[in-house]
């Protein structure tokens, strides 16, 4: 990398991609203790791990086409999961701040290697859950 | 009532995690490491919540810890995307079995894997203290292929020092195990991430794990996906722990640049090992192979071994640096 002002930029998205995730989740952890519950479930149902299991409360029943409509009823496990995701999609932002740069250094034996590594992000979130339903 | 039992749950989870975010950033083996056990354990959380929420709390401390590291200029960003294939390949394929596994009901293995590796990680994690600056190699083809140079000012030296790698492609194939564990166990693996890219790759101790700090978000960004869409984060227990590991993972970093006795380390290291050997009791207790006397018990087994193995490796350590005195003097 030749400039170096990348590495800069990289960390502060990082700084910013926690402390975005770190409040939304704490704000839908209050939600969810103020409202007992979130999503149709009740506080007690989620914190009973094995009954959560076999009751298939977790990540698989929160639907991400819900997002909007739970953020805007103030749903406190709609928080969380954009809490989550933003996490999720952190370090994302390095491998692509990585590639623009690479592509600026015209350094494309990189650039094709930051894009496999794009894909197989990809692959893993919009090919892979697919096959598992 | 209820609820205020539910808060103390969700504090507890809290209070764990931040232990847990704690002694994995002072060994160095990252906070899913001790997460996992401790939650599994001592919390009676089922694996694959476990494995979950430990995942996505791995991202929080690598994406906190190589936000200090890169701006530094240390870690070398070029370096960790070109091994990023090899390791987000490896994550797919490692989640991808637990699935499997978890589908054929044989999550015991999964334990029993779960202990070794944190066992054998821990070989390495011992052995690399004191050492800063790896030996010359000279640089072979995939040095000058894939760039492999790079530089960092180190402030204890007071100097810049310049690097190169070797074994590109070697560095590459440890790395898709790197990922494979990660995925497969629900850690950053950050300890097979150090030695692809310091016994592989030949490049220095500095470089290596700050590089590996930040590669190991992106792993487990990759895992967490397919985690998320499989139902194995459940929100409760995940939102808990990526607040509390976070924390442990910050306190940790301060205190370990405060900590001047190396010894204290070994402490961590026998609790550690405590919770490789109880994971593999645990996961033949499942299947009550030879072992299958209570969970006291095992707990005291385990406590028992891991002090003898541990003395063992510290006198050992010990008796190196003393003959190594004697000589001089």
């Amino acid at each position: 990398m030749k400039n170096h002002d990348d590495e800069v930029i990289i960390s502060y998205f990082l700084k910013a991609g926690v402390l975005i995730s770190v409040s939304f989740i704490i704000v839908g952890v209050i939600i969810l203790f103020v409202k007992n519950g979130g999503d149709g479930f009740t506080l007690s149902q989620m914190s009973n791990y094995n009954y959560a299991l076999a009751h298939g409360i977790d990540s698989k029943s929160v639907s991400l086409n819900k997002i909007l409509s739970g953020l805007s009823a103030i749903d406190g496990l709609y928080f969380i999961t954009v809490g989550l995701w933003v996490l999720i999609f952190t370090p994302i932002t390095v491998v692509f701040i990585g590639w623009v740069s690479f592509l600026d250094d015209k350094n494309y034996l990189y650039v094709g290697m930051a894009s496999i590594v794009l894909f197989n992000l990809f692959f893993a979130m919009l090919v892979v859950p697919r096959f598992l339903i | 009532m209820t609820l205020i039992l539910i808060i103390v749950k969700f504090l507890t989870i809290i209070f764990g995690s931040i232990i847990a975010g704690f002694i994995g950033s002072l060994t160095g083996l990252g906070g899913g490491t001790v997460l996992v056990p401790v939650l599994t354990l001592f919390y009676g959380i089922p694996f694959i919540f476990a494995a979950g929420a430990s995942l996505i709390s791995t991202i929080a401390t690598s994406a906190g810890s190589a936000s200090a590291y890169t701006k530094k200029k240390i870690a070398n960003i070029k370096i960790g995307i070109g091994l990023e294939i090899a390791t987000t390949t490896g994550a797919i394929v490692g989640s991808l079995t637990l699935v499997f596994i978890d589908k054929q009901d044989l999550i015991w293995i999964v334990y029993v894997i779960f202990g070794l590796v944190l066992l054998f990680s821990l070989i390495p994690t011992i052995k690399k203290i004191g050492k800063e600056v790896p030996p010359e190699m000279k640089p072979d083809w995939s040095t000058k292929l894939f760039q492999l140079t790079g530089s960092y000012y180190d402030e204890r030296l007071r100097k810049t020092i310049k690097y190169h790698g070797v074994r590109w492609w070697l560095g590459e194939i440890v790395m898709f195990f790197a990922g494979f564990v990660s995925g497969l166990l629900g850690i950053g693996s950050g300890a097979l991430k150090v030695l692809g890219m310091d016994w592989a790759m030949n490049l220095p101790m500095k470089v290596t794990t700050t590089s590996s700090n930040f590669m190991i978000g992106i792993t487990a960004a990759t895992g967490s996906s397919i985690y998320w869409y499989e139902g194995y984060i459940n929100l409760f227990i995940a939102a808990a722990t990526a607040i509390g590991v976070l924390i442990g993972a910050f306190f940790g970093a301060k205190v370990l640049v405060k900590i001047s006795n190396e010894n204290i380390r070994w402490i961590f290291f026998a609790i550690l090992s405590f919770l490789g050997f109880d994971m593999v009791f645990k996961g033949l207790h499942m299947i009550n192979f030879i072992i299958t006397f209570s969970l006291m018990i095992q707990f005291f087994i385990s406590i028992i071994i891991s002090i003898v193995l541990i003395s063992i490796l510290f006198y050992n350590s010990k008796r190196k640096e003393w003959s190594d005195k004697n000589e001089k003097s």
